[in-house]
């Protein structure tokens, strides 16, 4: 692994944000629409439900959300936009590797996701005063986990298009939007139907906002939850990784130059 | 005797059928070549002949079947980061990101390769010079042509101090003044850095100006391997042509006699014939009391021994 190889691909996807709007727009624009509008929601849902947690945990639960996205955007997104320039071949026949490309886009997604987070932060405390500081060190776990999980589903995207070709490019935004519903991000899982309860018991990030909700109401923490959701999400990114390599590799069989 | 760089050895490449039911397809069938320090070798062949499968299985980017390649007396497979350090490419067919600049571009490739700082500007001055490109540096991808492009990708294929390239038609978009410097810059890293270089060109006086030997590709398989020169001299036809004072219809007919492949321009009839064969036909021409004013012989080019070769694909 050679730092001035991943130090490539940063030039490769950071220089275009100096002049390109719609790269901004998805770190920038849709997060502050979201937090606006979620923001606005979560204030009169606490104000008419007498419940002060429930701004807070929504809120919190918006951040989270923008991290699972921007995380896995910037691992399946990357890839797709190698595609769209025609760059995929150019790329492989360096002696660039994939672990490097690997570690190359999770790097990035956490400096992308660092920019997103400090604007809607700000957004978040300035406007309503939050007080994201209400988890103390717990956020670091949380913030950790969601990571994760925006890894393992931006890989699992980027396999498929890698197996099945560009016209499998949906998964980049069907796949994250599949998760949110069973993830329970912002209402309490005993919402959710009882048959798909089982589902979402096993989606990592469900036990991360359990826990947030649970929290934020005034409870603790429940190791156990913890525990579960790092477990689930160290096992799905194993998976993810084993199935973006088989991926690649399916694909070198195929040949790379398809996509051109 | 020193080992060339390149040694391909029983290279085959099976594409899975498209449908299922169908058939796979060989697209490359056990080809084995070698390619020597600072050798020019031309890669020929129709459409559909496999040097673009060979290509990107040279490149990695396409996994053999079955066979081997070796870079620098490296199995390929299992070094490939270490080999393609050494080993770059130049295509028409494939663009870089649009959204970055030429020299963001070139950049980033150059870190790639770890080619940073003063040298890195100072060879892509002086490539980008030569090539008639400097001026365009700061533009994106986007707003250049075809043929500024194919310059920008030679540039990149030899910045890294490469021993190897890899040129798949790097003149095909280019006018003929640029098309000639390209060759002059091609030969020259050959002479100045001992570069080898493998070219796929469908310009057949390029093919015989710049390289010194030529692989000839059809349905997968090298069907010959020479100079080239010595293909276009195993092509015993040439074209006889006559410019006729009288006799024009009979010449048709004599030619056609003696089964030769005859067409009429205006007063001229060119004439396909074995070369040892014209000065028979010519005397046999007079007893029949054609008069012609002027011959011309041309002799086989490469282009000849290309349509030859290709024939059968048509």
């Amino acid at each position: 692994m050679k730092a001035h190889r991943i130090k490539a691909l940063f030039l490769r996807h950071l220089y275009p944000l100096r002049r390109d709007f719609d790269l901004l727009s998805d770190m920038l624009y849709w997060p502050l629409v979201d937090t606006l509008l979620w923001g606005i929601t979560s204030q009169w849902l606490a104000e008419t439900s007498g419940q002060a947690s429930v701004a807070l945990a929504i809120l919190m639960a918006l951040l989270m959300w923008n991290i699972i996205w921007r995380a896995q955007s910037e691992v399946s997104r990357n890839l797709i936009d190698e595609i769209w320039n025609n760059n995929l071949v150019n790329l492989f026949s360096t002696p660039l590797m994939v672990r490097e490309w690997l570690v190359s886009v999770m790097l990035l997604s956490f400096i992308k996701m660092g920019f997103t987070l400090v604007v809607i932060t700000t957004v978040v405390v300035g406007m309503w005063q939050a007080d994201i500081l209400f988890f103390g060190w717990w956020l670091i776990p949380f913030i950790a986990a969601m990571i994760t999980t925006g890894w393992w589903i931006g890989l699992i995207s980027a396999g498929i298009i890698l197996r099945y070709g560009p016209k499998m490019q949906t998964v980049v935004w069907t796949l994250p939007g599949a998760l949110l519903p069973f993830s329970a991000v912002f209402f309490p899982l005993e919402r959710f139907p009882q048959a798909l309860q089982a589902i979402s018991r096993v989606v990592p990030t469900t036990y991360i906002f359990e826990t947030m909700r649970a929290v934020a109401a005034g409870g603790v923490i429940d190791w156990y939850s913890l525990t579960t959701s790092f477990a689930f999400n160290f096992l799905y990114l194993a998976l993810a990784i084993w199935y973006f390599t088989r991926s690649m590799r399916h694909s070198v069989k195929l040949g790379l130059g398809r996509f051109n | 005797m020193k080992k060339s760089p390149l040694v391909v050895q029983h290279l085959t490449k099976t594409f899975p059928p498209e449908k299922k039911g169908g058939n796979p397809f060989t697209a490359v069938d056990d080809i084995s070549f070698e390619l020597k320090e600072g050798q020019i070798l031309g890669l020929l062949g129709p459409n559909g002949a496999g040097k673009s499968t060979t290509i990107s299985m040279l490149l990695g980017t396409l996994s053999p079947t079955t066979g081997s390649i070796q870079y620098f007396g490296r199995n390929f497979a299992r070094h490939k980061s270490q080999s393609l350090q050494h080993v770059t490419f130049a295509s028409t067919y494939i663009k870089m990101p649009w959204r970055l600049t030429v020299w963001e571009n070139l950049k980033v490739y150059g870190t790639l390769y770890n080619v940073q700082g003063q040298v890195f500007e100072h060879r892509m001055e002086r490539f980008l010079k030569f090539f008639g490109v400097w001026d365009q540096r700061h533009k994106t991808m986007n707003m250049l042509s075809a043929g500024q492009i194919t310059r920008i990708m030679l540039s990149k294929a030899f910045l890294p101090y490469p021993k190897i390239v890899l040129l798949d038609e790097p003149t095909a978009s280019l006018d003929p003044d640029i098309a000639h410097e390209v060759r002059k810059f091609v030969k020259l890293q050959r002479q100045e850095h001992g570069v080898s270089i493998l070219y796929t060109s469908h310009n057949m006086d390029e093919v015989t100006d710049v390289c010194d030997e030529v692989m000839f590709l059809k349905k997968g398989k090298i069907i010959a391997v020479d100079k080239p020169l010595n293909l276009a001299r195993s092509v015993s036809t040439a074209r006889m042509r006559l410019l006729v004072k009288d006799g024009l219809k009979r010449i048709r007919k004599f030619a056609r006699a003696q089964n030769l492949p005859v067409a009429v321009k205006g007063r001229e009839a060119v004439i396909e014939i074995d070369e040892q064969a014209i000065a028979q036909f010519l005397a046999k021409l007079a007893g029949e009391n054609i008069s012609y004013s002027q011959i011309a012989v041309d002799k086989p080019t490469l282009e000849d021994y290309f349509l030859q070769m290709s024939k059968d694909e048509l």
